[in-house]
């Protein structure tokens, strides 16, 4: 049986394709693109399978960002929550643990017990403490994201609760002429600090990272400092939809 | 009329009845009253802190505004902080009865207890048997209730939880509360059951939020368990030898340990898909949680309540996701 798990992010949206428990297509594209150039709307939103290129599909479950129009038609929609443990189980085999998902415009932080979601936080107000942060500040830095993440030593201090505050922030240190690394350790870091109070209520001992930002090294060691473990799955940012899949695949019942 | 005498949780209320008392459960006045913030409040003005269980605010305002002259005091086997409730209790002028439900959980010791209980209100252990068997006549028609509930599905987990906790003071009217036990059960019978796809237990003490009942109704759950209400109506007790034995196999005011060979076996035989966990903010129950969720392989969803007697946004959403992947398992299998 083949699966199709789709998770409609707000920077991009990813594609899975599983058989028998094993995941065979993987690929991503920008929302915008997405809705775009494969999908058209009737009532609901119809994504056009064959412009996808992803061959025969069995069942089809969907999920995605709260603000979208996750609810595909002939898909069954799950909710985010949900398609995000269920990814963490399949990557990691684990049944106890706590999930951090950064991602694009949000943040989870999901709390796991006995294999079932026992108490979550969101974080829907602000960009600041996302990715769509790291992107901009990147932007202004003029750095890769990958060569920006991987610098965590001696930050220089970002106080700003701000996305937009935090830019001029840096600009201030860049014109005092601090160094570069130390300008890209500080937006790490000041994501990082962000994030502090969200995890302060979810005390435990492993945390999974996923979402995009699980890709960025400096935050990885910051937060080892919080947790005994700190477990990276292998594909943070498709943990969506791969949990879209574990659950069409594990629970859905044929109609 | 019967005098009135107030109860800080459930006590050998058989002694009190023997001696001619009508006994008020103080939660059950301070939870269903419309002024409950209002009782929270009297406690917070004459100093009680603000991190302290609003249980505990809310019986010392119920017993002040309520006219209770007389109280039985738990000051073992229930919180501490009834020790402290007491005092103050008696500052305002208040007559307490103290009464201890001991920590050996030793049926000599509970014996001791309860024969001094006796002797406070002048009563033989005869006559407390008499009333005792009187009682027990309500306590199987709320056990008949109970297994409306799980048994036949007939009976929603908020019905199940007023019939098993009114039976701490029988709704302060003995015959009346029979009849209404009688009635009910007859109307019950009536009924088609309910059937809901997760099937959940409550444990822990009684919650200051009632709607997490229909809210788990509302989501294709039900409760079919009331843990510590039904031990407040003491479903054993017709089994007992005697008023000692009673109060000996009660699960609430003792360890850990033997109240969860009793969680175990209702968990068992009432097809339990999970359990919800309930504690109150600023009680140490709370910190039992860790013994439970090793103990019993089962999920369990700790929920926690502090001064609101409605659910906040966060609790419902962390019941819904928990529901929800219960409904997932359910299905698969």
């Amino acid at each position: 049986m083949r699966i199709l798990g789709i998770d409609l992010g707000s920077r991009e949206v990813k594609i899975v394709v599983m058989e028998k428990d094993k995941i065979v297509i993987k690929k991503k594209i920008s929302t915008m693109k997405f809705y775009r150039d494969y999908c058209s709307f009737d009532g609901k939103v119809i994504v056009d399978l064959g412009k996808l290129d992803i061959g025969e599909i069995d069942r089809a479950v969907s999920t995605g960002y709260g603000k979208n129009n996750t609810n595909l038609k002939l898909f069954t929609q799950i909710n985010e929550i949900k398609a995000h443990v269920y990814g963490a189980m399949y990557q990691t085999g684990l049944k106890d643990f706590i999930l951090l998902d950064v991602g694009g415009q949000d943040v989870k932080v999901i709390k796991v017990e006995k294999g079932i979601t026992t108490d979550l936080e969101l974080n829907e107000k602000c960009a600041a403490s996302c990715g769509r942060y790291l992107e901009n500040m990147a932007n202004v830095l003029e750095v890769s994201l990958d060569e920006m993440s991987k610098h965590y030593k001696d930050p220089v201090e970002l106080n700003s609760t701000c996305a937009v505050f935090s830019e001029s922030e840096l600009i201030g240190s860049i014109a005092e002429g601090v160094s570069v690394e130390k300008l890209y350790a500080g937006v790490n870091y000041s994501l990082y600090k962000r994030l502090r109070p969200l995890l302060s209520k979810f005390k435990g001992k492993q945390l999974i990272l996923a979402g995009g930002v699980a890709n960025n090294l400096a935050i990885r060691e910051y937060l080892q400092n919080d947790y005994s473990e700190i477990i990276s799955i292998e594909e943070p940012q498709f943990n969506g939809a791969i949990g879209c899949c574990y659950y069409g695949s594990r629970f859905l019942r044929e109609d | 009329m019967l005098k009135k005498i107030g109860l800080t949780t459930t006590v050998p209320v058989e002694v009190l009845v023997t001696a001619g008392y009508s006994p008020v459960d103080l939660n059950n006045i301070f939870i269903t009253s419309e002024d409950y913030l209002k009782y929270i409040d009297i406690a917070e003005r004459d100093g009680f802190p603000k991190s302290l269980c609003a249980w505990i605010k809310g019986i010392y305002g119920a017993c002040l505004e309520n006219d209770i002259k007389e109280i039985v005091g738990v000051v073992e086997g229930d919180c501490s902080n009834t020790r402290a409730l007491i005092e103050v209790l008696q500052l305002k002028g208040i007559k307490v009865y103290p009464f201890s439900f001991p920590h050996s959980h030793n049926l000599k010791d509970v014996e001791i207890e309860i024969r001094k209980f006796m002797n406070i209100f002048n009563v033989t252990e005869e006559s407390v048997e008499q009333t005792r068997q009187r009682l027990n006549k309500l306590r199987e028609l709320a056990k008949e209730i109970d297994e409306l509930t799980y048994l036949e599905n007939k009976v929603n987990g908020f019905e199940n939880h007023i019939y098993q906790i009114s039976l701490s003071d029988f709704n302060g009217n003995v015959d009346n509360f029979e009849n209404s036990l009688k009635d009910a059960i007859s109307e019950i019978k009536q009924r088609k059951p309910i059937n809901r796809k997760v099937r959940l237990g409550y444990i822990g003490v009684p919650p200051m939020t009632g709607d997490i009942y229909e809210f788990v109704e509302s989501l294709d759950a039900h409760f079919v368990y009331n843990e510590v209400q039904r031990e407040f109506a003491f479903p054993r007790a017709i089994t007992a030898k005697n008023i000692f034995e009673q109060y000996y196999d009660y699960t609430y005011p003792y360890n850990t340990t033997f109240r969860i060979n009793e969680l175990k076996k209702q968990i068992e035989e009432r097809k339990i898909d999970a359990i919800i966990h309930y504690t109150q903010a600023f009680c140490y129950r709370a910190v039992e949680d860790i013994v439970l969720k090793k103990q019993l392989d089962i999920p369990i969803l700790n929920i926690e309540g502090d001064k609101l007697n409605v659910l906040d946004a966060r609790t419902k959403l962390r019941l819904e996701a928990f529901i929800d992947m219960l409904s997932d398992l359910k299905e698969a299998n």
